[in-house]
């Protein structure tokens, strides 16, 4: 009784009323913040579960990825249709002649510096890529040459993470390291030399130093910078710049700060794999229009036993409005109602949602590759913005759902509901 | 026609009607109330009887605000309450008008003290330690100081009417209108709960306007306003109680009287 002496003195007979008639309320009470409950549930648990999956495929795609690449800008090649004008003029000879171009990024050291310096940048790695030959005596294999420092290699796409023999970090620059699809297909193991080409013609004879799995890819293979400078023959020219960054989700940003910064192409992932993105967004509209359908019939749920509780207090009413009580109260009185059944309701809700989305991510995968922390079975996502987001949409949608039964209350009239 | 006070009275009239009609729309127009002009001074105790259906419920619903009269004028302490906003009606239902109905009408969620309270909490959200103290004594002096924080389900049929009597005074109110406040009670209590009525009136001044079916207990009153056919006319006391008598010796009347 004492934290009603924390209303307006205005509010007072209204709000103890409508807390009287919760408590004695009973079952429809119990109803009532159940629909509330049970529609604040499935929001947290929805967008758990979808912004679980989310962060999990978005996590998987992009951890061994870089998130912006840096490289030389390339003419794209332009479907004829587009050259409008062209004209008659127009031939095919427009993307040869504009073929044999500058690749390299021989001020590599000034872009790191300007790139490092861009919001949201975790890491800019100057780095040599490009594909060649792994051989060792018989057939050569296709390999994708990465030639970077281990250490900040292993921060763009991790290798001595996923290593299952050797070592990485520390590479020579006579060793390589390479993924376990190739070792097999080469029937070579840590310590054995092989010989790689590169598609600018040079070969190196290197001694394998470790060998990983990554589960996706092959055909891998990570050198030192300086011996991938050299396969390449670029001197001391990088052909990419890695970036990391810190919001997966402003990679786009960031792309485009860099290219009004360097005249190099930025590429972000996120443009890289637009179909991947424009997925998971439509994953996300689909979690927002089921929470929005849920709260829908919950409030119509709502409305409806509230509407069942005026009329069965109508006398009440009457009464009330024949010793004083004006439309304004009785609204107010009805309001309040719906005001502490959202509020029981939402955090009834949070805390059983909460629950079910902590049990459900409990349950661990069997793990695919042996040494590896299993996955969570459900990727689920405890998100505290959704939760209490969820929280406000219900208390707002029930509130407006207690209206409509609440100026109902409020318009009847003494007589006719005490004859 | 029917207009009836005395006029030797110097008290202030508290309530006055001038050309009262009530009419109902429905299916089918129904007249009920065609012209009552009546006047009730502070502190009078006037007891309305009439038939069923003659319209002894609409004129008190009329004089208590809850129900618009189709034609004429109503003064309430001298205010025409056609003037008044919603506010000021309700306003008037809290301070100046009581209600007592046939059936206690008490909120089941509220004890016999809250309930008491509620005309107070309404208007101003929380009674005074005053104001607590003095329904307190009232409720002391209708027997029901064992019963401050019983609800209405646990109590009998005459301690609610006598709750809600005091409900009604409350907001100390200068009138007070009931509506066959006896006619769900057996005998005894409705003798307890009229005489309640009558003492409240004779200690505190609040003029009572009490539509009754008994005979016997409008007897009591300081005068007696008979409806019949929509029309409202004074009853000779002393009449009314020798026709009352001629029915009871015929063996027709269906109580004995009071004393």
């Amino acid at each position: 009784m004492n934290a009603i002496s924390l209303v307006p003195l205005k509010w007072r007979f209204e709000t103890r009323l409508a807390l009287r008639h919760l408590m004695t309320g009973g079952g429809q009470t119990l109803l009532t913040v159940g629909a509330v409950a049970a529609g604040v549930i499935v929001i947290i648990f929805l967008t758990a579960l979808i912004f679980g999956i989310r962060g999990r495929l978005t996590k998987t795609l992009t951890e061994a990825i870089p998130h912006v690449i840096i490289r030389v800008r390339q003419p794209q090649p332009v479907p004829l249709s587009e050259l409008q004008d062209l004209g008659a003029a127009m031939s095919s000879s427009r993307i040869e002649k504009q073929a044999p171009q500058m690749k390299f990024i021989d001020d590599w050291q000034h872009v790191v510096d300007v790139v490092r310096a861009v919001p949201n940048v975790r890491i800019a790695l100057p780095a040599v890529q490009g594909q060649g030959f792994a051989s060792k005596g018989g057939n050569p294999f296709g390999v994708t040459i990465t030639g970077a420092d281990p250490a900040q290699q292993d921060e763009v796409s991790p290798v001595s993470r996923d290593l299952i023999a050797g070592r990485y970090v520390g590479l020579a620059s006579d060793e390589v390291v390479i993924d376990y699809e190739l070792a097999k297909d080469m029937s070579v193991s840590v310590g054995d030399r092989i010989r790689i080409t590169s598609s600018a013609g040079n070969t190196e004879n290197l001694s394998i130093a470790g060998i990983y799995s990554r589960g996706q890819g092959r055909g891998g293979a990570y050198v030192t910078l300086r011996t991938g400078q050299s396969l390449f023959a670029m001197g001391n020219s990088v052909n990419v710049i890695l970036v990391k960054v810190n919001q997966l989700f402003g990679s786009d940003e960031v792309a485009d700060r860099v290219e009004s910064l360097v005249p190099y192409e930025a590429r972000s992932w996120s443009r890289e794999y637009p179909s991947f993105v424009s997925s998971l967004n439509v994953q996300a509209a689909s979690a927002y229009l089921i929470s929005g359908f849920s709260l829908i019939a919950s409030s119509f749920a709502i409305a409806s036993v509230l509407i069942v509780f005026v009329l069965q207090k109508s006398k009440q009413i009457g009464i009330l409005k024949s010793i004083g009580a004006t439309r304004i109260q009785i609204l107010r009185v009805f309001t309040l109602e719906g005001l502490g059944i959202a509020f029981a309701g939402a955090i009834s809700g949070a805390v059983i949602g909460t629950l079910i989305v902590y049990l459900i991510s409990l349950p661990l995968q069997k793990t695919a590759r042996p040494g590896h922390v299993p996955d969570q079975l459900f990727p689920v996502a405890i998100l505290p913005e959704y939760i209490f987001g969820a929280m406000l949409a219900a208390i707002i949608s029930t509130v407006v759902a207690a209206l409509f039964p609440a100026r109902r209350a409020a318009q009847m009239n003494p007589i006719d509901v005490m004859r | 026609m029917g207009a009836t006070t005395t006029t030797d009275d110097t008290r202030p009239i508290v309530v006055a009607t001038d050309g009262l009609k009530k009419t109902y729309f429905g299916k089918i127009e129904t007249p009920v109330l065609h012209g009552i002009d009546m006047e009730v001074r502070a502190g009078e105790f006037v007891a309305i009887i009439g038939q069923s259906g003659s319209g002894k419920s609409t004129l008190l619903n009329i004089l208590g605000a809850l129900d618009v009269p189709s034609e004429g004028r109503v003064l309430i302490d001298g205010v025409d309450i056609a003037t008044l906003s919603e506010e000021g009606l309700a306003a008037l239902r809290n301070r100046v008008v009581g209600f007592v109905f046939q059936f206690h009408y008490l909120l089941d969620e509220l004890s016999c003290l809250e309930n008491v309270l509620t005309p107070i909490t309404i208007s101003k959200g929380e009674a005074s330690e005053e104001e607590i103290a003095r329904v307190i004594g009232l409720l002391k002096r209708v027997g029901l100081e064992s019963q401050l924080h019983k609800h209405p389900d646990t109590m009998s049929g005459g301690q609610n009417q006598r709750c809600a009597i005091i409900r009604a005074l409350a907001n100390q109110p200068k009138i007070v209108l009931a509506d066959e406040p006896t006619g769900n009670l057996d005998s005894r209590s409705g003798n307890e709960v009229f005489n309640i009525m009558r003492e409240m009136n004779r200690e505190n001044g609040v003029a009572f306007i009490m539509v009754t079916h008994d005979d016997r207990l409008a007897q009591e009153a300081d005068r007696i306003l008979m409806i019949e056919d929509g029309w409202v006319h004074e009853v000779d006391k002393g009449e009314h109680r020798t026709k009352l008598l001629s029915s009871l010796e015929k063996g027709s009347a269906q109580r004995p009287g009071p004393n």
